[in-house]
């Protein structure tokens, strides 16, 4: 058909969680895992090398969506940006994470790409990745006879590409914090058409009393090898009143806290001048006055 | 390599075939099961040309999905679409309003078409074009597409219930 076929490879198909996990502890790094194949199948279509291909498509259960206004929301690890897209409380409590879904690829990619791939996938562009590192959150691992840990997703991404997973764990859920009436978010991404990677994409997440902000997680990407946080940004919007003053200040900021190359997305110069009004757009959209 | 023995429902039709780990749901209907009707474009998850059915109605990319994960599930590609004789009403639509040239991309259209109405059965223009983001077509420039979808979009309104 073309050079873009698929070399040989073993695939695995548990039927069960358990099964999943008895594999990955018995092969260890020698077992990829392919979940909606969206990024692995494009990469191994491109000569990324997976002898045993672990699918997780039998495993029905991991996709649920589940939101409770005391606990939060809770995203397995099959759930797809499809879900999140028609989700009114998704919508409605993390407008940051409902925000990048609705952009994400196109309609049938999102049918079959999960949230929780994208996070693994570690790239610093994925679009729900900023949206996650804004909100918080932490990533439920699961290792064979019922272990379980929690990665906090501010120690996720380690370089690029690599993230804190261990081997022989598989993702079973992403678990975001109950917003309570002050929690503001907003995601904004720049790029050519929706279905391209962004050549840069932010995500903030404010705590407000009236116009003053008690508290901020800002997350950018494609300015760094990884999905980045903007602490130097952060700190001056904590305890200030969010006005045009504030906003100049942070848009200002952001400069300390990028590191842009240029790639055939776009320009570091580019993304230099670009990432100051993108994060002052996307704190005026949460708060609403943009 | 492993093999997989599965059971695809393509078009109301059920298939018991052997398949290789490594082959692509596209590469299934193709060259397998013989169903050229659904189009390989880039191969990536870019164009859409390769778009089927799932039973709910939500469109796929066949060329990311490995067919020996797909045991027991039932598919439509655009070939499926008509009842007996008679063309499904997008398919009529894009004829009347000559949304084909060359007809490369009208399958994958067609199909994601039909999802984007099974889901949103009276879309505005700007949904119309939402729902088809992910579908290229290099012939068109989408105007006819798009005209066809309203057209089907009436039409299916005025045959339901
Ligand atoms: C045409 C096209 C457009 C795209 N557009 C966008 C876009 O707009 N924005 C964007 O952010 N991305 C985009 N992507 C990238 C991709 O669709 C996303 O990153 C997607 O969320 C990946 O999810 P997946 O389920 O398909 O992951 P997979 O490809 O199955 O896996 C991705 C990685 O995560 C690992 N993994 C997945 N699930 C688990 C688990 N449960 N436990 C352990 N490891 C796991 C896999 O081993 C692999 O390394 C696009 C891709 C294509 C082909
Ligand atoms: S061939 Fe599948 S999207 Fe292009
Ligand atoms: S009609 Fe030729 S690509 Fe669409």
């Amino acid at each position: 058909m073309s050079s873009r076929v698929l070399t040989d490879f073993d695939l695995l198909l548990p039927g069960s969680l358990e099964e999943a996990l008895e594999i990955l502890d018995r092969e260890r790094g020698a077992v990829t895992v392919l979940s909606g194949g969206t990024d692995l199948l494009v990469m191994m279509k491109a000569g990324f090398e997976a002898d045993k291909v672990m699918s997780l498509a039998l495993l029905g259960d991991l996709n649920r969506l589940e939101f409770d206004s005391a606990t939060g929301l809770r995203i397995g690890a099959r759930t797809t940006l499809a879900q999140l897209v028609d989700s009114p409380e998704v919508r409605q409590h993390y407008p940051a994470l409902w925000q990048s879904a609705r952009i994400f690829a196109t309609p049938q990619l999102r049918n079959t790409a999960t949230v929780v791939g994208n996070l693994l996938r570690g790239s610093p562009a994925g679009d729900c990745s900023a949206a996650v590192a804004a909100l918080g959150g932490t990533l439920v691992m699961a290792t064979a006879g019922g272990g379980r840990r929690e990665i906090d997703i501010d120690d996720l991404w380690v370089s690029y590409g690599v993230t804190a997973r261990a081997d022989n764990e598989l993702a079973v859920e992403l678990r975001l914090p109950a917003p309570d009436s002050g929690t503001a978010s907003a995601f904004k991404r720049l790029t050519r058409v929706n279905e391209d990677l962004a050549k840069l994409n932010v995500a903030v997440c404010l705590q407000m009393d009236g116009d003053t902000c008690k508290s901020a997680r800002f997350a950018m990407g494609c300015v760094a090898p990884t999905m980045i946080r903007l602490p130097a940004a952060e700190a001056i919007v904590q305890g200030a009143k969010v006005d045009d003053e504030t906003l100049a200040r942070a848009a200002e900021a952001v400069q300390q806290d990028i590191s842009p190359i240029d790639d055939k997305r776009s320009t570091a110069e580019y993304r230099r001048s670009v990432a100051g009004v993108y994060l002052k757009r996307a704190v005026q959209q949460a708060c609403g006055f943009a | 390599m492993s093999k997989h023995m599965i059971t695809l429902n393509v078009n109301g039709e059920d298939h018991d075939i052997v398949v290789a780990s490594n082959k692509t749901l596209l590469e299934v209907l193709r060259e397998q099961l013989n169903m050229p009707d659904t189009k390989y474009g880039c191969g990536t998850g870019e164009c859409g040309a390769c778009s089927v059915l799932l039973e709910d109605n939500s469109a796929i990319n066949s060329c990311l999905t490995l067919a020996a994960t797909m045991d027991g599930k039932k598919i439509t590609t655009a070939s499926g679409l008509e009842k007996g004789d008679k063309l499904h009403p997008v398919q009529q639509a894009f004829i009347d309003h000559a949304a084909v040239q060359c007809g490369f991309c009208t399958p994958g259209m067609v199909v994601k078409s039909v999802s984007l109405l099974a889901k949103n059965p009276r879309p505005t223009e700007q949904e119309i074009r939402e729902g088809l983001e992910g579908s290229i077509c290099r012939c068109t420039g989408y105007v006819k597409i798009v005209n066809a979808v309203e057209a089907a979009s009436k039409a299916m309104a005025g045959t339901a219930g």
